[in-house]
This record gives structure tokens, sequence and C-alpha cells, in this order.
């Protein structure tokens, strides 16, 4: 069979099963249970696919690369994809319904694609294929304004991020001569200023999916008017793909230009947005009265957090970013799903329609209690430990000491208004009666909040096969393929 | 520092030049022609036609969707050509891909039908 084909198999299954299901959705658009019983078949195939061809090294000259770490980070967005995809078999409306998991699928396909490459022209292919599925998402809701608005607003600020991303790779190919990640990092040249510039604008490309300042201004509106399905998927897959890929691309093709606090590189770039993001995220979501909208500007806060860990340089802090990319995605998919229940049962997501729901339902309740005190980092949770490894190995470039001492401060304001919707949801009372429903929703939410205690509990589980997988590493030396020289 | 200067100069000119055709067209206003408003000159076409209506009107999205499905297949003309020029020398792999993609636009042109894109209303 053709080596290409094996490869690519994860992606071609879920490509053929969003097919099936557009398919489907035409033939028999009535049985929802069918249709999002095939959609579902798509993640677990792939998952299958990819373990019966654990295939590993380069095809097309670089342009597809599968690695053991790229293997964990498909694992992982499956995952996700299946928890959006469930999320939206229990609240997408009727019309349309198979296309909203068709689009779902194939947004997966773009971000597997996204983990496994090292050239950034696909790379840019990839990041678009996974963006206009979740721009249509976004949109989905045909009836509300609000969700028009997020489709709208995320689809412009995402193709200007588009054109920096499209026109600072074209300022690194014009210095570098190639397109490969491992043709850049061998170019022995000069700090080119030009090549700096390029490298910012990239940057800027990818830090609109990681949401951070400046490029965050689409975060809370998107989070907020888009169906909750969609948000999850967009606040936790897509940032997962991409700060896998950014870090690929700075460590990877970029290491020696990643400069310190006295000298022009990509680290003070970064270092800066990572204050800017942290700052503004955890002080404007002090004021937010609408779940999602806060866990939006959580989501710049975090953006921050991560940057911090890329900032530092150091590639012992790698893995902690990785580590604590995925742990965040994990909780922030559970929190989106308690949120949906109760936009379900209330009718809204502001911080009063979560009033009783200790009384209401204790177990969705809890589950509340263990993401949002995991995003705020408190042990024995996930969220903690993620961010002690995080802050420990950035803290390895001694010149960061500001940053992380600014980074502990925020993450202790950050407290504040994860309590806040704590008090709302375990301590003030309701009269008001609630809707019951979405039980696949609440296995699945149930199922994400034990998954965020043990990975709390027991992160070795998870981290030493995330450790080990750096032998051949995303910042390693692999062969340089045989290049596309101009 | 040499080619940092080189940036900033390559900056400079890219702000200087689009300003430049706007002051010369500020000054050409400014200088040869006076202002003088008046009933005709201020009408939405100077051609005469006297407008009517709102300029807001709806169009309907079908159009947009007939052309979208239209561009499909426009594209995959530009693919099928080549690969009609030179189909006896192909090899049967290449028949066999441009068979699946063919089938993916098939397909999704079965897709719009069934949704009744195609039917105008």
């Amino acid at each position: 069979m053709n080596p290409l084909l094996v490869a690519l198999a994860p992606q071609i299954v879920l490509v053929l099963t969003a097919l099936a299901v557009l398919g489907l959705g035409v033939s028999i658009p009535r049985a929802r249970n069918a249709i999002t019983s095939a959609a579902l078949l798509g993640p677990i195939l792939s998952v299958v696919a990819l373990h019966l061809f654990p295939v590993h090294g380069l095809f097309l000259g670089g342009m597809i690369s599968l690695t053991p770490l790229a293997g964990i980070f498909q694992l992982v967005i499956l995952g996700l994809a299946v928890v959006a995809m469930v999320f939206a078999a229990d609240s997408f409306p009727k019309t349309h319904f198979a296309e909203s998991l068709a689009l779902v699928l194939f947004a997966t396909v773009g971000m597997l694609l996204l983990c496994a490459t090292d050239n950034l022209l696909m790379i840019f292919l990839a990041l678009e294929l996974t963006s206009i599925p979740l721009y249509v998402l976004a949109a989905f809701d045909k009836a509300s304004r609000a969700s028009a608005e997020a489709g709208l607003k995320y689809f412009l600020v995402g193709s200007v991020a588009a054109a920096f991303l499209l026109y600072g790779i074209s300022l690194i190919f014009g210095v570098t001569g190639s397109t490969n990640l491992h043709a850049i990092a061998s170019f022995a040249g000069p700090s080119d200023p030009l090549l700096l510039v390029g490298i910012v604008l990239a940057f800027g490309g990818f830090a609109f999916k990681v949401a951070a300042v400046p490029f965050h201004l689409w975060a809370p509106d998107v989070y907020e008017g888009a169906p909750t399905a969609a948000a999850a998927f967009i606040a936790s897959g897509s940032k997962v793909a991409a700060v896998f890929i950014l870090a690929k691309f700075l460590f990877g093709a970029l290491g020696p230009w990643a400069g310190s606090m006295t000298a022009a590189g990509w680290a003070p770039v970064l270092a800066l947005a990572a204050a800017a993001s942290m700052l503004l995220g955890n002080i404007t979501a002090l004021v937010q009265s609408n779940v999602k909208r806060l866990l939006a500007y959580s989501a710049i806060a975090h953006g921050g957090y991560l940057l911090l860990g890329l900032a530092s340089g150091e590639p012992a802090s790698l893995p902690a970013v990785l580590f604590y990319v995925i742990i965040y995605a994990i909780t922030t998919a559970g929190a989106f799903g308690v949120v949906l229940v109760v936009e379900h049962e209330r009718g809204g997501s502001r911080l009063e329609d979560f009033d009783g729901l200790a009384k209401s339902s204790p177990g969705l309740a809890l589950c509340l209690l263990v993401f949002l005190i995991s995003l705020a980092g408190i042990p024995p949770l996930a969220g903690f430990f993620g961010k002690f490894y995080l802050f420990a190995t950035a803290l390895e470039n001694p010149h960061l000491l500001w940053l992380v001492a600014l980074a502990i401060v925020l993450n202790a304001i950050s407290l504040y208004y994860y309590l806040i919707v704590l008090k709302h949801a375990l301590v003030l009372p309701s009269h008001e009666d609630r809707k019951a429903g979405l039980h696949g929703t609440r296995a699945l939410v149930a199922a994400l909040a034990l998954l965020v205690l043990a990975l709390g509990l027991f992160p070795n589980f998870f981290l030493t096969p995330l450790t080990q997988s750096f032998h051949p590493a995303v910042a390693d030396e692999a062969p340089v393929p045989n290049q596309t020289h101009p | 520092m040499n080619s940092y200067l080189l940036l900033t100069l390559f900056l400079a000119i890219a702000i200087v030049f689009p300003l430049i055709p706007l002051a010369m067209a500020w000054a050409w206003a400014r200088i040869f022609s006076p202002a003088k408003p008046g009933h005709d000159k201020q009408s939405s076409y100077e051609c005469g036609i006297e407008s009517t209506g709102p300029a807001r009107v709806q169009f309907q999205s079908h159009y947009y969707l007939y052309a979208l499905v239209f561009l499909v297949f426009d594209v995959e003309t530009v693919f099928l050509l080549p690969f009609a020029a030179a189909f006896l020398n192909l090899p049967i792999s290449a028949f066999l891909a441009l068979m699946a993609f063919l089938l993916l636009l098939i397909e999704g042109l079965v897709w719009a039908w069934a949704k009744g894109i195609l039917a105008w209303k």
C-alpha cells in the first residue's frame, strides 16, 4: 500500500466519515441518533487507525511528519472532538444537524494535520482547514443574532491573522530560502532584522488562535455568542493544536533567534504578550457577569501562562507547556459542558442562572467545582500540577523571574472570579424549576471531571509518555529532508 | 545596524507612497477646482438619471450559493482538462486519484441538490 495513505489514515478516515455523515444528513435527516453514532465512529476509527499504523517519519519532504509526540496530540484532539460532538448532539437544532457534526469532523482533520507537519505552507493550509469550519460553527445558531456576530467577528479577525501569518511566512522564506522547519533551523545566517519581522508577523497569526493580547479581541464575543458546543471546541481543540504548532515553530525552527530580555529575538515579544494577556485576561474577568464571557477572559489569561512557558526559551519548559495546554483544554471543555447543561435548564449562562445548581443537580455542581478549582490552580487537581510544573521550568531562565512573579500574583487574583461562579452555583439559593435532560453531556462532564482529578493525583501517568516522546522531539534534530530550495 | 536602517527606509517609503497621490489630489482640488455645490452635482449619479429608492436592498443569498457551486465546477475543469489531454500516458493511480477528486465534488453537488439549494425560491 502507498505509505502516504497509511500515514494519513487517521485523517482519511475522518474525511470519509464526514462525507458519510453529510450523506446521512440528506437521506435520513430525522434520525438524529443514527447520525450522531455515525459521526462518533469517525474519531473512534481514527484512533484505531492511529494505533494500527504507528508510522513515524517524514513524508513528501517533511510536508507530513509523524512523531510519537504528534501522535499523543492527535489522540488528545480526537478525544476533544468526541467531547465537542457529544455536546453538539445534545444541543444543536434539528435543521442542518448532520452538517454541524460534519463541520466538527472537518475541523478535526485540520487540527490533526496541524500536529503532523514540518512545513510552513502545510501549517498555513492546516490552520485554514481548522479555522473555516470553526467560523461556520460559531455562526451556526441561525436564530441568534449573537451567534451571527460571533461568526462574523471570528471570521474577520481570523482572516487578518491568516494574512499576518502568510506575510510572516513569506518573509521567513525570503530570508532562509525554505519553508521547512528543519531547514530553517539549520540556516546559519546572522540575525537578519527582516527575519525577525517575519517571525513576529507569523507569531501574530498563531497568537490569534491562542487568543493572546493583542490578538484576543474576538475571544469574548465568540465564546459568548457561538453555540456552546462550538465554543467548547474552539476553546479546547483549536487551542491545543495552535499551541503545539507554535511550540514546534518557535523551538523547532527558530531556536537560534530566541533572543533574551536584552537581545532582539522572539522571546521578549512572547514575554510581553504573555504579561499583557495575563494582566488583561485576569483583571477583566473580575467584572464579567456572563460565565461564557468569563471563561473567555480566563482563556486569554491562560494563553498568557502558556506563552510565558514558551518565552523562557528553555527546552525543559516545552513538555510543561504542552502538558499544561492539554490539561487546560480538558478542563475548559468540561466547564463548557456544565455551562451547556445550565443553558439548557435556564436558557442563559449569566451568573444568576447558576443559582441553586448544587440543590437541583449536585453532581453537576461538584464537576463545576472541580473544573474551576483546577483552572484556578489549587491542589490536588490537574491545574495545580500543570501550573507548578510550568512556572518551575520557566524559572530556569533567570531573566523571567519578574514574569513568573506576575503570573503567580495574577493567578491568586484569578481565584476570586472562579469563586464568584462557585458562590452562585453552590451557596446562593434559587426557587426556579430546572428541566432535566442532556444525559450524554452530563455523563461526559462527570468523566472529564474524574480525568482532571486523576491527572492531578497521578500526573506521571500522562507526563511520562509525553516526556518520553520527546526523544525525536519537536525541538530535536530530525534528518533534514531533500529541500525545496528556490 | 545597517539592515535596520534599510527596514526603516522601507517603512518610510511604504507610508509616503500612498500619501503622495492623496496629497496631489487634495492640492489639485484646492487650487484648480473651487467648490460650487449644486443640486445636480450632489446627486448620486452625475449622468443625470434621478435615483429612486434606498440604496440598501436585500439580495437573495441564493445568488451566492449558485456562484459557489458554479465556482467548484469551474475549478474542476482546470484540473480535468490537462488530465484529459494526457489521459493515455497516465498510470492507473492517477486515474483513481482523479476519480476520488471527482467523487468529492459530486458528493458536494448531490448534497447541495438534496438540500434544495439548486431550486430557486
